[in-house]
């Protein structure tokens, strides 16, 4: 009686904790070798702040401002994915937003977004901002120093920008990413990186993965 | 307060330095044993790559055992996916995972022993399994996989504003440790005035 209890509080504790990574990670393999152009993570690509040129592989992240994971993932990984892929005229990276992780994010995805309808350059500015001084911000501070940040640092005027992040001027950009995701079927966790290669889905990653993951997955050095 | 502290609801709890001397002991004795050296190895490994592979299981099937990867492609992509080798865990969520995976170990080897030799009860049957329930949600947690904990937490109403934890979710990897280290006490104290391997068990 007590083994045959033990092994059924065992059973279940492996398969609940299982299952419930499973959730959280995805539930089996993401059928490889579908096209970029009919993948519903990419739709509109061609619309998404990127670095690269699109055609060849791509790097295709769903990230949170306001999530550390993707903080690592920006100091960690990005700067490799910029040397080995991006310069290296192998592919592009392209980062869709996704504010799911603490409040201040949804705030700063509406900054993010009127910003990058202005300008990219202005855009990578403020993305690199907000991964590095993560700790500094929160819901009720993140578009004051989000607008002393632009107009100290970028060529935009930070207050109109603001502005339009306050009233959601380009709330549309904001949930066709939302939007994106939940077609993709996507777990809400962020990173999540999905990897194109010549053009052809070959997986999609989860959290602050490597780049030699990245580059192995994508067959590039 | 010693009885207290010694006794929540009839618990048994290790809160004395011999019943940390016993569990170290008990512990000692049954991985001399060779063959519960290798279970305890082969769980701890197992319990990791479990883990780990569950936060990436589509890069997991589409890399390493799908797809058209070499095989030195293959097994580069699967050791980034563990901590210290890849770049998904900080090093002090690395460590606590590794902690976890090796009590998860030691406990499965030391339960495995008591339960070929005496049996097991319920409660340390229990322990042990929550203690594998929450390594799991502690590293997925901290993986920024709130939607596991969410989805658990909602069955049962909390609010989603819990999920704001000051360690980003390394809490129930913690938990996993307590959990584990009381299943570890009390399989221990299960063996209390026995032997393993012609020691006495006992201090």
């Amino acid at each position: 009686m007590h083994r045959r209890r033990y092994l059924t509080l065992a059973g279940a504790g492996v398969v609940g904790g299982l299952a419930g990574c499973g959730g959280s990670g995805g539930s089996g393999g993401t059928s490889g070798g579908r096209s970029i152009d009919d993948h519903p993570a990419a739709a509109d690509l061609e619309e998404q702040p990127r670095q690269g040129d699109l055609g060849g592989n791509v790097v295709l992240a769903f990230e949170d401002p306001s999530c550390t994971q993707c903080r690592r993932f920006h100091e960690n990984t990005v700067p490799d994915i910029e040397d080995g892929i991006v310069d290296a005229g192998e592919g592009a990276y392209v980062v869709r937003t996704y504010p799911i992780i603490y409040p201040w994010g949804k705030p700063a995805t509406q900054a993010l977004e009127s910003t990058v309808a202005r300008s990219e350059g202005a855009f990578w500015a403020l993305f690199d901002h907000y991964f590095a001084e993560q700790d500094q911000f929160d819901e009720g501070n993140v578009l004051d120093r989000t607008e002393q940040f632009l107009s100290a640092s970028t060529d935009l005027d930070g207050s109109v920008v603001v502005e339009d992040a306050r009233t959601e001027a380009h709330d549309d950009a904001v949930q066709a990413d939302i939007a994106a995701a939940e077609a993709a079927d996507l777990p809400k966790q962020t990173p999540i990186v999905l990897l194109f290669r010549d053009g052809e889905f070959v997986t999609r990653a989860n959290g602050s993965v490597s780049y030699d993951l990245i580059a192995e997955a994508l067959g590039v050095s | 307060m010693g009885a207290v502290g010694r006794s929540l609801r009839g618990v048994r709890l290790p809160t004395r330095p011999r019943d940390w001397q016993l569990m170290g002991r008990t512990a000692r004795l049954v991985l001399a044993l060779p063959t519960y050296a290798v279970v305890a190895a082969l769980a701890s490994v197992a319990s990791l790559t479990a883990f780990v592979v569950s936060l990436n299981v589509p890069v997991f099937l589409d890399l390493v055992v799908g797809g058209p990867l070499p095989l030195g492609s293959r097994l580069t992509v699967f050791g980034e996916l563990y901590p210290f080798v890849g770049t998904n865990f900080t090093p002090a969520q690395g460590l606590l995972l590794v902690a976890v995976a090796l009590l998860t170990g030691i406990d499965i080897a030391m339960a495995t022993y008591h339960f070929r030799e005496h049996g097991l009860d319920l409660q340390q049957g229990g322990a042990g399994a929550a203690g594998v329930v929450l390594g799991t949600l502690g590293a997925g947690c901290a993986a920024c996989g709130s939607a596991v904990l969410l989805g658990l937490l909602s069955l049962v109403g909390v609010s989603t504003t819990l999920l704001f934890l000051p360690l980003d979710g390394l809490e129930f990897a913690l938990g996993a440790v307590v959990v584990l280290t009381l299943s570890i006490y009390w399989l221990a104290d299960g063996m209390r005035g026995g032997e393993i391997n012609g020691c006495p068990v006992d201090i």
